[in-house]
């Protein structure tokens, strides 16, 4: 059973909302092929810095948990991670925005990326030592204030209000990865490369890396549903 | 004393933005404020982003020393800034500009006389003869506008 922890996870992750995307009020079947190519995308740079980490001992898997293929040093289960965690986000904000006026949450756009740039910025600062930190930092705040002053989407706070809702999910994901169920974890972190704050097992840093991967996952797949499937 | 410090910077941040608003964004750097009153936003900037900078980077310098300084007097001004920061476009941008579908109908009297007063401010389309530079405190008369019982 052990061998399958990792892809079942990915499995789980997937699984409900690949069988809702058939529903006709949702219709996300259709948007498979977007989706994909919006994914890949976000997932190059993102793969990137995983590989170079793993390469560098920021982290590492414990290949117990995984089927054994391993490929540019990340097991298989780990390149499809960039998959399923980010369809189940894309799809959760996807059907979110078509049942619900979620508009109201755009209010907060400035204000939202006031405070993350405050406390960004001096985490990053006082941190800068720690890499895993540190990048997690520039990363996010290149992601806010492009999305914000650059390319000036309205839809910052509705996106991360839907973050929000998808922390019970991140929780049993992560949690499961970083050891909270089961024995020890599939993915270990290097004490020195992080602030070694933990909710529970998961490292803060996780939960501002996925919100940073998930703005751009949605930026992506807007703009990406918005030349291959215009609305009628 | 900390609280107190904060409460403080918070206060004089109020005096501080009314200073900025009214002899530099409606003096010499109006090049960047226009588009917020004629709505023209031609440009990238608007004052919001100036504001933006003027609120977050003190803060940050501040907060970052403070911290080093282990939690100095220096990290509570930074917060007091950060906290001011954070009113103001909470208030800037919900109360004030409508920007979301709640708190439409308050009756709430403050929030009444700060948005009136602000829609006063707007009025104006050029740089000189403006009024109503505060956002979070405002001259009485709007106040008493909707504070009093007719
Ligand atoms: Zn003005
Ligand atoms: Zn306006
Ligand atoms: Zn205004």
């Amino acid at each position: 059973m052990m061998p399958y922890t990792y892809i079942l996870i990915n499995f789980f992750t997937v699984v409900i909302c690949f069988l809702a995307s058939f529903d006709r009020r949702i219709k996300f079947n259709k948007l498979f092929g977007t989706y994909l190519l919006s994914a890949t995308v976000v997932a190059i740079p993102f793969i990137i810095w995983d590989i170079w980490f793993s390469s560098m001992g920021v982290w590492w898997f414990d290949t117990r948990y995984t089927l054994g293929l391993v490929i540019a040093g990340l097991p298989l289960e780990e390149w499809l991670f960039f998959y399923c965690i980010p369809f189940a986000c894309v799809f959760t904000y996807y059907c979110l925005d078509q049942f619900f006026n979620l508009a109201w949450a755009n209010a907060f756009n400035t204000l939202i990326v006031f405070t993350a740039v405050i406390f960004l910025s001096v985490a990053g600062l006082l941190y800068y030592d720690r890499i895993y930190t540190l990048l997690t930092v520039i990363v996010t705040l290149v992601t806010l204030c492009y999305l914000h002053f650059v390319a000036r989407r309205e839809w910052i706070g509705q996106a991360t209000f839907t973050y929000l809702i998808l922390m019970p999910g991140f929780f049993a994901v992560n949690g499961i990865l970083t050891g909270s169920i089961i024995q020890s974890p599939v993915v270990n972190y290097n004490p020195a490369d992080f602030l070694g704050v933990r909710m529970i097992t998961i490292p803060v840093e996780d939960a501002v890396y996925g919100y940073s991967q998930f703005l751009l996952n949605i930026y992506c797949f807007t703009i990406a549903k918005k030349y291959i499937n215009p609305e009628p | 004393m900390n609280l107190l410090i904060v409460l403080l910077v918070f206060v004089s941040m109020e005096g501080a933005t009314w200073l900025i608003h009214r002899y530099i964004m409606h003096g010499f750097l109006w090049v960047l404020h226009r588009d917020h009153h004629d709505h023209s936003n031609e440009g990238s900037l608007e004052r919001n982003d100036l504001f933006f900078v003027i609120f977050a980077a003190p803060a940050i310098a501040l907060l970052y020393r403070g911290v080093q300084q282990n939690f100095s007097n220096l990290f509570f001004i930074g917060l007091g800034i950060s906290l001011y920061g954070m009113a103001y476009f909470f208030v800037h941008d919900i109360f004030i500009h409508q920007r979301a579908k709640i708190f439409t109908k308050t009756k709430n009297p403050y929030l009444l006389a700060i948005r009136r007063a602000h829609k006063q401010h707007h009025k104006h389309l050029g740089k000189e003869k403006g009024e109503c530079f505060g956002f979070l405190w405002v001259p009485m008369t709007y106040f008493k506008m909707y504070f009093n019982k007719k």
